[in-house]
């Protein structure tokens, strides 16, 4: 479990208790946040989950693999050092405390 | 609207309580044929959140209609799977799935993995020159002659071409299959839709031998000889995903189109609106898919679920009325009012959850070069008069013609 929060593009906080092993997307989803579609559901064809990591986190999070950079190239905003796709981020207890961004659309 | 008075004629499961029994005539009453976009609308409203929907042609199933509830069900495929949710008549000695619809996570996501990267957003942006002279191609032959058949002269061949490239298939096969297409999920007769049926898949089937002998880029050859987790699909899945892309590629956008052309035949205003804003038509596209949805996302039941207190059994069927939802005004305030500046929320138009649309971004570009390239060409066009608009029953929502003039 760890608390990840989700920043909407207006501001709004939505801290949020995400079972290890679930993705920042699915984290999104099942807590009903407007800022992640997901469309695709994890499968890294869509680019409607895209997110900015906080700078403080982005060492931990880690960059994104080959297929996903190239997917964010995709997104339907500007995509930034700090961009991934929520659905590849996978929750554990080294990211408690983890905080994203989320753009202002997502298509 | 008739409530549980009929509901003895119909077969109903014992655990579905009779208040809930709701026999609306989804997709084939004469309510719903009248205008079926309004009629959904006001699902939302004047039936209980969550309610059943008996059929003597169609499909027995609880209904969805709220925008939450559905994003529910279908971002839950552990609880609600497409597994046999599909109504599509095929040979059970000769079965095959609808690939990847009818294929549950982790699975599905190997197939949809083979066809993915060519309907990205940045793949299909690279189809935009040719989807806009198919687009223009379509409008040379009509422009001086005054008017149209919209359906048969550009909402048809339009996303029938598109879909010939896609999938590596020649263009001079188009009128062919219009009329299979046709043939397959409007006719009204058994025996043109069998031989439709026939004559599609023996087509298919030469299809997938040529392409297994000589590889290209099209998609079908992708399937043939895609390899996803090192193993090659059967004959059956190759089949099944072919075929699925042919049904479920060429009907949606077809009605999509009609049914968007139809309403800015009659809102000259709007018409003029789009036009001065050129800056603005993603957000005109989307409103429009919002309101003008065609489809419907169904699931059955894998275990025994309660849902605002509504106990389903496993087994059950579920229909998400997606052109509902999309009319929910708990997600879409004053939602019958088409408003090209509504802030940004996805639609279910392309449906949700693992198996949400895989065409999306190539139908919404499809549809974008549509609205842009025909209302430049053609600014001012009205329903021929004396039309009367009539709606194809079934599945997906859609005039049967729609006489243009200009």
């Amino acid at each position: 479990m760890a608390l990840v929060t989700y920043i909407e593009h207006d501001g709004t906080r939505h801290p949020v208790e995400v079972p290890d092993g679930d993705s920042v997307m699915q984290g999104a989803i099942n807590n009903m946040i407007q800022g992640i579609v997901g469309e695709c559901g994890g499968g890294l064809a869509c680019a409607t989950c895209h997110c900015y990591v906080d700078d403080a986190w982005t060492g931990r999070v880690g960059p994104p693999s080959a297929s996903e950079m190239e997917m964010l190239e995709s997104t339907a905003e500007e995509k930034k050092p700090s961009s991934r796709l929520s659905c590849q981020i996978a929750v554990s207890k080294a990211l408690d405390g983890l905080v994203v961004r989320l753009p202002a659309t997502q298509f | 609207m008739g409530t549980t008075q009929a509901s003895h004629e119909y077969s109903i499961p014992a655990h579905v309580p009779a208040e809930l029994v709701r026999p609306i005539g989804l997709t084939e009453g004469p309510e719903f044929l009248a205008a079926p976009h309004a009629f959904m609308a006001d699902l939302v409203t004047t039936q209980p959140r969550i309610f059943f929907s008996p059929s003597h042609h169609a499909t027995n199933a609880w209904c969805v209609t709220h925008y939450e509830d559905v994003y529910h069900v279908l971002r839950h495929p552990e609880i609600f799977t497409t597994r046999g949710s599909t109504a599509f008549p095929r040979d059970p000695n000769n079965y095959f799935h609808l690939i990847p619809l009818e294929i549950d996570p982790p699975d599905h996501r190997k197939y949809r993995a083979l066809l993915d990267p060519r309907l990205s957003p940045k793949s299909v942006a690279k189809l935009e020159g040719t989807i806009r002279k198919l687009a223009n191609d379509l409008i040379d032959e009509i422009l001086d002659q005054g008017g149209c058949e919209f359906t048969k002269a550009f909402g048809r061949p339009l996303p029938v071409s598109v879909f010939l490239d896609l999938m590596g298939l020649p263009q001079d096969m188009r009128d062919t299959f219009v009329r299979w297409a046709m043939g397959l999920l409007h006719a009204q007769d058994r025996q043109i839709a069998g031989k439709a049926m026939q004559e599609t898949v023996a087509y298919l089937q030469t299809v997938i031998q040529e392409k297994t002998r000589h590889p290209d880029d099209g998609a079908v050859s992708a399937i043939v000889h895609g390899q996803p987790g090192g193993e090659p699909l059967s004959g059956q899945e190759i089949f099944g995903f072919v075929f699925f892309l042919f049904i479920a590629g060429l009907d949606t956008v077809f009605a999509t189109l009609n049914n968007i052309f139809l309403w800015l035949a009659q809102n000259p205003a709007r018409r003029q609106e789009i036009i001065d804003n050129p800056g603005n038509i993603d957000a005109v596209l989307e409103e429009l898919l919002r309101v003008f949805s065609v489809t419907f996302s169904g699931r059955n039941l894998t275990q025994d679920y309660e849902m605002h207190g509504v106990k389903m059994k496993k087994g059950d069927k579920v229909t998400c009325i997606l052109p509902a939802a999309n009319y929910d005004p708990a997600a879409f305030p004053n939602p019958k009012e088409v408003n090209f500046h509504r802030p940004r929320k996805p639609t279910l138009a392309f449906t949700a959850g693992v198996h949400s649309c895989m065409g999306a971004h190539l139908a919404r570009l499809e549809m974008k070069i549509a609205l842009v390239e025909f209302l430049r060409r053609i600014p001012n066009f009205q329903v021929k008069e004396g039309t009367k608009i009539e709606y194809w029953p079934g599945g997906v929502i859609g005039p049967k013609m729609l006489p243009l003039t200009w």
